[in-house]
C-alpha cells in the first residue's frame, strides 16, 4: 500500500518530492485502510478460497504415479511450479526415488506451514532441484500434531540442519534424525514460535528471567 | 626455473610491496575527520524524520490522514487529531515518532500524500535517555539541533 | 571420531566464538581437538535470531520488505530482490524493463560490495591486513551509489514489489560506469597482492576441500559449488529480472579448495562489472513500476522463488491465504545451508585452517540465524 506508482519516466525526483501539491494526493488519501492498525493481532486465516492449481502433466508425474499409486494424492502445478502431495509415510521413498532415478540430487529446503484449523495441521514441504534437468519440484505432505515423520538425513545430508530448524520452530520431531536438538533457539526454550498460536510478542518468560536476568525482553 | 628464481628473490613479496607503495599516494586518503568535518550525505538520505510546516503561514502540512502510521512496519507513529467543526477537517493535535524503533525504511514518507512527513539529511539523533528518542510534534517540526564541532 | 587419539593423549574441547573476531559475527564453534588436528566440530548458532519469518506473518507484504534487508546485511539489495520477485510471482506481475535493468545494476553492484567484504575479512583472517583497507575503500564507492540512489547505504530497502520506488538520479549511469572503470584495475591490484603470494597460497591451497558430490549432498550453492567444478548459477540456469539478456561467464574451478573459491569470487566480481556495463547500455526510458494494487493482496497460493545471491541460492517460499499479510514466508538462506558443510570441510584439518574455512564459506550470521 506504500507502493505509490510514479508517473512513467518521471525525471528523477528526490524521494521526498519537492514539496507543495503532490499528484498522488488524491488516490492515496482516499485509499481504504485495509491493513489492520495493530499488526500484532494476526490476520485471521481466510478459509474459502483455495489455490487455483492445475494438474501437472509430465513424464515425471506419470512415473511417480505409476511407482507410488496409492501414496501420491495430487500432482499439480501452480504458476509454473510443480508440486505433489503424498502420504507422510511415503516421503522418504519418494525422495529416494527422485534422487536416484530422476536426478533430483539437490534438496533445496525443508520447511513446514502450520494450518491449525485443519485436522492434519502441519504441511511439510520438501523442495528439490535437479541439476541435470534444471527443474524444481516440491514434495508436500500433511501430518497431524505429534506425528513423527521419518528423517530425510539418510537420503540428503543437508536435511540435518533443515529438519532441526523445522523441529525448533514447529515442534515436529523427525524419527531417526541423528541429532535432533534446537538449532536457533536456546536448548531449554519452551514453545515453538512459528506455530500460529504463538503470538509475536510471546516468549519463554522463565528462560529470559533465568538467563538474561531481566523481567521481560519486551 | 623462472619460478625458482622468483621464489629465491621473493618476487611475490616485492610485488605486494609495490602495490602498497603505489597506494601511498595521498589522493587515496578516504578518512573523514568526522566531528570536525561534516560528512556529505546524499540528497535522498533517509535520516531524522521531519514534519514539514508551510513556510507561508507556519501551519503544519499534515492533514492527519494517519496513512504513515498505517504504513509503518514498526507501528511507531501515533497521530492525534480532533475534528474542526468549522472547516470539517481534522486538525493535528499530537504527533509522536519513536526514533528508537525506526529502521528508516522510508515507507512512511512514501505513504504521505502531502509530503508532510519526510526523512531528512540529519543523522545525529543520539540522546541520553530512551525517552529522548521518542520525538513529539515540536521536535519533529524543528529537527534535532546537534552540536557543531570545530577542529 | 577415532576411539583413541594420537599418543593416547586426551581429546581437547576448544570453544571458539561467539565473540571470536574470525567467526564473522556471532558464530560459536565447539572444536574437538587432538593437538592441532580437528576431530570434530559442532556449530552453535542462533545468537542473532530475530524471528524474521514470524515477523513476516504479522506484517503486510509491503511492510515486510525492509526486514529482509536485515538478514544478509552485506547484500541487502539481493535479499530485497528475491523477496520482491517472489511476491511479484505470486501476484503474477513482472517489473517493467527499466526497473529490471536498474535492479540488475544494483544487485551486481551489491554482489561486488559483498565479495569485497568477504575478500577483505578473509584476507584479514589469513593474516594479510592490507587488502581489507583497499576492499573497503572500493566498497565505499559502491555504497555511495546506493546512498545516492535510495538514501541508505547498508539496509537499503531499494526495491518495492512491482518495480522501484525511486527513479535513478542524475548521473547514475555515469557513476556506475565510472565505478566499473575504477574497479577493474583494483581487482588486478588485489590479485597482485594475493594470488602469487606464497603465504596466501600456502594457507589456502588444499584446505577445506569440498568436491562436487559433497557440495550437492550438503546442498551447498554459490561460489563454493562453482569452485568444485559445477557450472551452475541461477542467473543462467533459471534467469530472473532479465539476466538472460546479458552476456557473462560463470567462473568455475576444479579442486574445490579454499584457493579456488578465492579465484572464483575474484572472477565473479569482474563478471559483475561486465553485467553492469551491459545493463547500463540497456537502460531505456520507461515506467519503473508495474501495475500493482496499492494494497497488495495476492490470490491464495504458494510460490518458491530463488535468486543467485552473493552467497548462493537465496530462496523465498511464500504462502498466501488471500489476505494482506503473508501466511508464511520461509527464507532459504544460503549461509545457513553452506555453514552446515563446515564440519565436513574442517574434519581432519588443522585448527588454524578452521578460520580460513569459515572465511571462505562467506557466511553472514544475520542470515544464518535470521
Amino acid at each position: 500500500m506504500a507502493d505509490e506508482q510514479k508517473p512513467a519516466g518521471s525525471p528523477s525526483p528526490a524521494p521526498s518530492g519537492a514539496g507543495g501539491v503532490n499528484p498522488k494526493a488524491g488516490p492515496a488519501a482516499g485509499a481504504p485502510k485495509t491493513a489492520p492498525p495493530k499488526p500484532a493481532a494476526a490476520a485471521p486465516p481466510k478459509p474459502p478460497a483455495i489455490m487455483a492449481a492445475t494438474p501437472w502433466d509430465s513424464e515425471l508425474a506419470r512415473d511417480l504415479r505409476d511407482r507410488f499409486p496409492d501414496q501420491i494424492g495430487e500432482t499439480s502445478t501452480y504458476l509454473g511450479q510443480d508440486f505433489l502431495i503424498a502420504k507422510p509415510d511415503a516421503i522418504i521413498s519418494i525422495l529416494e526415488y527422485l534422487k536416484l532415478e530422476a536426478d533430483f540430487d539437490y534438496l533445496v529446503d525443508i520447511t513446514a506451514v502450520d494450518w491449525p484449523k485443519k485436522p492434519e495441521r502441519f504441511e511439510l514441504v520438501y523442495i528439490l532441484y535437479s541439476f541435470a534437468h534444471n527443474r524444481r519440484v516440491r514434495v508436500k505432505t500433511s501430518i497431524a500434531d505429534g506425528y513423527r515423520p521419518a528423517s530425510a538425513v539418510g537420503v540428503h545430508l543437508t536435511a540435518n540442519w533443515l529438519e532441526r530448524e523445522v523441529y525448533d520452530m514447529f515442534g515436529i520431531e523427525f524419527a531417526g534424525h541423528p541429532d535432533l536438538r534446537r538449532i536457533l533457539l536456546p536448548e531449554e526454550w519452551q514453545g515453538f514460535p512459528l506455530r500460529k498460536e504463538y503470538s509475536i510478542v510471546q516468549q519463554d518468560e522463565r528462560w529470559v528471567r533465568e538467563n538474561l536476568g531481566i523481567e521481560s525482553g519486551q | 626455473m623462472a619460478n625458482l628464481l622468483r621464489k629465491i628473490f621473493l618476487a611475490d613479496l616485492f610485488q605486494g610491496l609495490w602495490v602498497t607503495f603505489r597506494n601511498q599516494n595521498p589522493k587515496y586518503i578516504y578518512t573523514e575527520q568526522y566531528p570536525a568535518e561534516r560528512p556529505k550525505v546524499a540528497e535522498r538520505y533517509r535520516g531524522a524524520p521531519r514534519l514539514n510546516i508551510n513556510p507561508d503561514n507556519d501551519e503544519t502540512l499534515c492533514i492527519s490522514c494517519n496513512l504513515c502510521a498505517v504504513a509503518c512496519p514498526e507501528n511507531l507513529i501515533v497521530v492525534g487529531w480532533e475534528r474542526n467543526e468549522q472547516t470539517k477537517r481534522k486538525d493535528l493535535t499530537t504527533f509522536t515518532y519513536d526514533t528508537s524503533r525506526c529502521m528508516f525504511c522510508g515507507l512512511c514518507e512514501d505513504a504521505c500524500p502531502v509530503d508532510a512527513l519526510e526523512l531528512t539529511q540529519d543523522f545525529e539523533m543520539a540522546s541520553y535517555t530512551r525517552d529522548g528518542q521518542i520525538w513529539d510534534r515540536e521536535m519533529l517540526e524543528h529537527g534535532p539541533a546537534p552540536k557543531a564541532y570545530r577542529s | 571420531m577415532p576411539e583413541s587419539t594420537f599418543l593416547d593423549s586426551t581429546e581437547l574441547v576448544l570453544n571458539m566464538g561467539p565473540q571470536h573476531p574470525s567467526t564473522h559475527g556471532v558464530l560459536r564453534v565447539i572444536l574437538k581437538l587432538d593437538g592441532e588436528k580437528v576431530l570434530g566440530t559442532d556449530c552453535v548458532i542462533g545468537y542473532l535470531h530475530r524471528g524474521v519469518e514470524k515477523i513476516a506473518e504479522n506484517r503486510t507484504y509491503a511492510q515486510f520488505n525492509p526486514y529482509v534487508d536485515r538478514m544478509d546485511y552485506v547484500a541487502a539489495i539481493s535479499n530485497g530482490l528475491g523477496y520482491c520477485l517472489a511476491i511479484e510471482k505470486l501476484l503474477n506481475v513482472e517489473a517493467p524493463p527499466r526497473a529490471q535493468a536498474v535492479r540488475v545494476i544494483l544487485t551486481e553492484l551489491n554482489r561486488i560490495a559483498s565479495h569485497l567484504v568477504w575478500l577483505g575479512t578473509h584476507a584479514l583472517d589469513i593474516g594479510a591486513i592490507t587488502p581489507v583497507f583497499y576492499c573497503f575503500r572500493e566498497r565505499e564507492e559502491a555504497l555511495k551509489i546506493f546512498e545516492n540512489y535510495c538514501g541508505a547505504r547498508l539496509t537499503t530497502h531499494a526495491f518495492r514489489i512491482g518495480g522501484l520506488q525511486y527513479e535513478t538520479y542524475d548521473g547514475f549511469e555515469k557513476e556506475v560506469l565510472a565505478f566499473c572503470d575504477m574497479f577493474l584495475p583494483k581487482v588486478d591490484e588485489y590479485e597482485e597482492l594475493l594470488t602469487n603470494n606464497r603465504i596466501w597460497a600456502g594457507r589456502l591451497k588444499h584446505v577445506g576441500v569440498l568436491n562436487a558430490e559433497e557440495c550437492k549432498e550438503y546442498g551447498v550453492t554459490g561460489p563454493v559449488l562453482r569452485a568444485a567444478g559445477v557450472k551452475w548459477d541461477l542467473r543462467k540456469a533459471q534467469p530472473y529480472s532479465g539476466y538472460q539478456q546479458y552476456d557473462f561467464e560463470i567462473p568455475t574451478c576444479e579442486n574445490g579448495d579454499t584457493y579456488d573459491r578465492y579465484t572464483v569470487r575474484i572472477e565473479e566480481m569482474r563478471q559483475s562489472a561486465r553485467i553492469m556495463r551491459q545493463a547500463v547500455e540497456k537502460l531505456a526510458a520507461g515506467p519503473i513500476m508495474a501495475k500493482v494494487p496499492k494494497v497488495i493482496k495476492p490470490p491464495v497460493g504458494e510460490v518458491y522463488v530463488s535468486i543467485e545471491a552473493p552467497k548462493g541460492e537465496l530462496g523465498y517460499y511464500v504462502v498466501s491465504d488471500g489476505t494482506t499479510q503473508p501466511y508464511r514466508v520461509r527464507v532459504r538462506p544460503p549461509s545457513f545451508v553452506n555453514l552446515q558443510a563446515l564440519g565436513r570441510m574442517v574434519a581432519g584439518g588443522l585448527v588454524a585452517d578452521v578460520v580460513a574455512i569459515i572465511g571462505t564459506l562467506d557466511i553472514v550470521l544475520g542470515e544464518v540465524d535470521r
